[in-house]
């Protein structure tokens, strides 16, 4: 599932970033946000979320929290 | 021609030699725009610059 | 020696070369701050003597860019060689932070870690094992706290002492084909696994980052596309009413006063001496710069409240609630950003552009920015709105609201213009913790952006009264201006083909067309022009006019009704910025067919906008179109017939590649 369909309060592990611009799957892996990685859901709205990748907290667009598939 | 004459004469000639010579001073070095807090940033150092991943295209 | 400063975004970096420089260059609590290189002597007491100079980078993630302003960083520590890096690392950030450090590490340059932010590891209770990092990166590790000043002695002395010495890499990327995408990402996962170990051995933490605070109960409100949006609505208009309406209005008065007791006292100590002396002297340096430094705390209050809320973390949250928004008018969440800077200054706000990733947003951002009255437009918001409008705080947050108005019609224009290629461009912001903005890093930034004013005020706006003074008092043969003759004065045959095209926006006599030529060598000279023509200093004796109503001076001189005066003051706030603005945006676009579409589209702006007030206006409030609504009319109408023709040609020729494109792809299969 994505972002959008997961519990808030709840880790998750990262299965894939499911997207065909290599920009976006490089730009999200230097935060940290790749396959294997945990991801935690803080908040989420009808279109975009809020997680934690790491230890930073970073708000995600609805083009984002479709592409990264837990 | 009285002394305020003289005096206002000196000041107004000094004031704007000093402002012209500010002015052109930072002109010389570099500044395009006199008194922004940001000058020394402007424009240097980015011009030559261009992103690896040249983005939007 | 150079010695530079690297690290991820809003970890600290330009706060600790402020401290070591003494510099005060622009901080604040979101990543994206720095867009340039900086570079500055470390002062002598942290080098012992030695010379060093700072050089302040952008922050990056990683060596490979994604932004402009991430490509300055890469390619400064990859080949301008500097001799030592200080690598500033946010501490509440390991496991990301570390990535690029390894990066930095395999330079061969020696590299000196600032764990900064330990003043927030401490009270969240997460101890990092200084020695053990030191040991496995091989390289000198120091606790810092950029804030507060703490550690940063020690970094620049460890950094110092290993000028000429090589630096040897804890970890090596394989040899592998960097044009191998594969192997590169695999590389980079065996990168970060391997900075996931060290963090794990050496880091303990007391409070889980994912943990939910009360930190995220404000986002959620914060963020909320409802709420979010009110509040960022109502904290604006605190913002401008503070600053235009109540605080910055009564120091002015106050100041105002003393200006005005001293042109009157120039006035008469040059009683006996010949008027044009005078005239130069008492109305053209000490009057009209007296008019623009009235407004100075106007200014200040402002500035004073922006550094404020730059300083807080709003600014991440504001970018990630207007982004829907801006997205669908074709702009990023991160457009935001310069549209706040922008309320100070113009070109801070388009060198902002930068940390836009796609082209045509960050240009079309660039381009738009400056509909946001900056710092030097608040004295002529403040004129109009005190002489017209008796000071009503509703002129001054109607200028805001409508420049904003403005920034989003443009940007559907841009959109439909350029064709958009409906390329998906996505969004994301890191959220920093919100922390408590420091009173006196506010003062200093006010203190120092009004030292800029004053400075600006004393030379370019000083030079340029004095110019146009002379102007106005001599004519073409040389002669002093008898009075009732002003009309050939040199400056009025000037501005008066310009006056004859400002007709049918209700302004059309030369004084004002003057007023409005000089404002694009700095706006402030608007209301210094102003002052010069109509021999006012008196601008922002708000109470008084209040008393005196209509009948008030200001107002009397310009022979303005209200209508046109909003014309005007529109005019001045969304026809093109000062040269210095347009210069900025001319290096950050670097395309001349953009920079000329920016020019006409401001330019076209500013005198539909003024000619529907002014026409509609006074049909409203006389019954009747205003003069020459005919040949105004004509001329908005030429000007969206070159937009469709220019936007026809674009989409054409986007069409035609677009074509090509596909012919390529049939003729590969």
């Amino acid at each position: 599932m994505t972002l959008l369909e997961a519990e808030v309060g709840k880790t998750y592990e990262i299965k894939e970033i499911k997207t065909d611009d290599d920009e976006m799957n490089a730009f999200l892996f230097r935060l940290g946000c790749y396959s294997g990685e945990p991801i935690t859901i803080v908040s989420k709205g009808k279109k975009s979320c809020v997680v934690v990748i790491k230890d930073g907290r970073y708000n995600l667009d609805q083009l984002l929290s479709e592409a990264v598939v837990i | 021609m009285n002394l305020a004459t003289i005096i206002a004469v000196v000041v107004l000639a000094a004031v704007i030699f000093l402002a012209g010579r500010y002015i052109y001073r930072e002109k010389k070095r570099g500044v395009k725009c006199v008194g922004c807090p940001y000058a020394g940033s402007c424009e240097k150092h980015a011009v030559h610059t261009k992103p690896a991943h040249s983005c939007g295209k | 020696m150079r010695i530079a400063f690297a690290g991820n975004p809003n970890s600290g970096k330009t706060t600790i070369y402020n401290a070591v420089t003494g510099r005060s260059e622009k901080v604040g609590n979101w990543g994206g701050v720095t867009v340039g290189r900086k570079e500055y002597p470390i002062k002598s007491e942290f080098t012992k003597g030695t010379e060093a100079i700072a050089v302040d980078l952008p922050g990056a993630y990683s060596m490979s860019p994604f932004t402009p302003e991430e490509g300055i960083t890469s390619e400064y520590v990859r080949n301008e060689h500097p001799d030592v890096i200080i690598n500033i690392v946010d501490a509440t950030n390991l496991s990301r932070s570390l990535f690029f450090t390894t990066q930095l590490l395999e330079l061969g340059i020696p590299l000196v870690v600032a764990l900064n932010k330990a003043d927030i590891n401490a009270k969240e209770g997460t101890s990092i094992d200084v020695a053990a990092l030191e040991q496995k990166l091989g390289c000198p590790v120091v606790s810092t706290t950029a804030i507060e000043n703490k550690g940063l002695a020690e970094v620049v002395e460890k950094a110092v002492a290993l000028n000429g010495t090589t630096q040897k890499a804890p970890y090596l990327q394989a040899d592998i084909d960097l044009h191998d995408k594969n192997a590169v990402d695999k590389e980079d996962r065996k990168r970060y696994k391997y900075v996931n170990d060290i963090v794990s051995k050496i880091e303990k933490r007391k409070t889980k980052s994912a943990q939910v605070n009360k930190q995220d109960a404000a986002d959620k409100i914060l963020l909320n596309p409802v709420a979010g949006i009110l509040i960022f609505a109502a904290v604006m208009w605190f913002v401008f009413w503070v600053s235009q309406a109540w605080l910055g209005p009564l120091v002015a008065d106050w100041l105002v006063g003393y200006i005005e007791t001293f042109q009157e006292w120039v006035a008469t100590q040059l009683e006996n001496s010949p008027p044009i002396l005078s005239a130069l002297l008492a109305d053209g340096i000490v009057g009209g710069v007296g008019a623009v430094i009235g407004f100075l705390p106007l200014v200040m209050v402002m500035y004073f409240l922006i550094a404020l809320l730059e300083d807080s973390g709003y600014m991440a949250r504001v970018s990630a609630v207007m982004d829907p928004i801006f997205k669908r008018v074709g702009l990023s969440g991160k457009s935001v950003i310069p549209v706040v800077i922008g309320t100070g200054c113009g070109i801070p706000a388009i060198m902002s552009c930068r940390t836009i990733r796609d082209e045509r947003e960050r240009r079309a951002t660039s381009m738009l920015a400056t509909f946001i009255p900056c710092g030097a437009k608040i004295p002529v918001i403040a004129l109009f709105s005190g002489a017209f409008f008796a000071g009503a705080g509703w002129v001054s947050t109607l200028s805001y609201f409508f420049g904003l108005l403005l920034i989003f019609l443009g940007a559907l224009l841009i959109k439909a213009i350029t064709g958009y290629k409906y390329r998906k461009s996505f969004f994301i912001m890191e959220l920093p913790k919100f922390k408590v903005p420091s009173l006196k890093f506010a003062f200093k930034s006010m203190m120092e952006r009004a030292k800029a004013y004053i400075i600006k005020a004393a030379t370019i706006i000083l030079i340029c009264n004095t110019i146009v003074q002379v102007m106005q008092t001599f004519n073409w043969q040389f002669q002093v201006v008898e009075e009732g003759m002003e009309h050939t004065s040199i400056l009025a045959s000037i501005a008066t083909p310009f006056a004859f095209l400002l007709i049918p926006l209700g302004f059309g006599v030369w004084q004002l067309a003057a007023a409005a030529i000089t404002g694009f060598i700095a706006k402030e000279n608007v209301v210094g022009t102003l002052a010069v023509v109509y021999g006012l200093t008196a601008f922002i004796d708000v109470d008084e006019l209040a008393l005196t109503g209509g009948a008030n001076n200001v107002a009397m001189a310009m022979g303005l009704t209200s209508v046109t005066a909003l014309a005007y003051l529109f005019f001045n706030l969304y026809t093109p910025p000062c040269f210095a603005a347009i210069g900025a945006m001319n290096s950050e676009m670097k395309s001349k067919g953009w920079l000329w579409g920016a020019i006409g589209l401001q330019l076209g702006t500013g005198y539909t906008v003024s000619f529907l007030i002014y026409q509609f206006g006074t049909l409203f409030t006389e019954g009747h179109f205003g003069q020459a609504f005919i040949p105004g009319l004509i001329a908005v109408l030429c000007m969206a017939a070159i937009v469709i023709l220019v936007g026809r040609k674009t989409r054409a020729h986007f069409d035609e590649q677009y074509r090509l494109h596909q012919a390529a792809q049939a003729a590969k299969a």
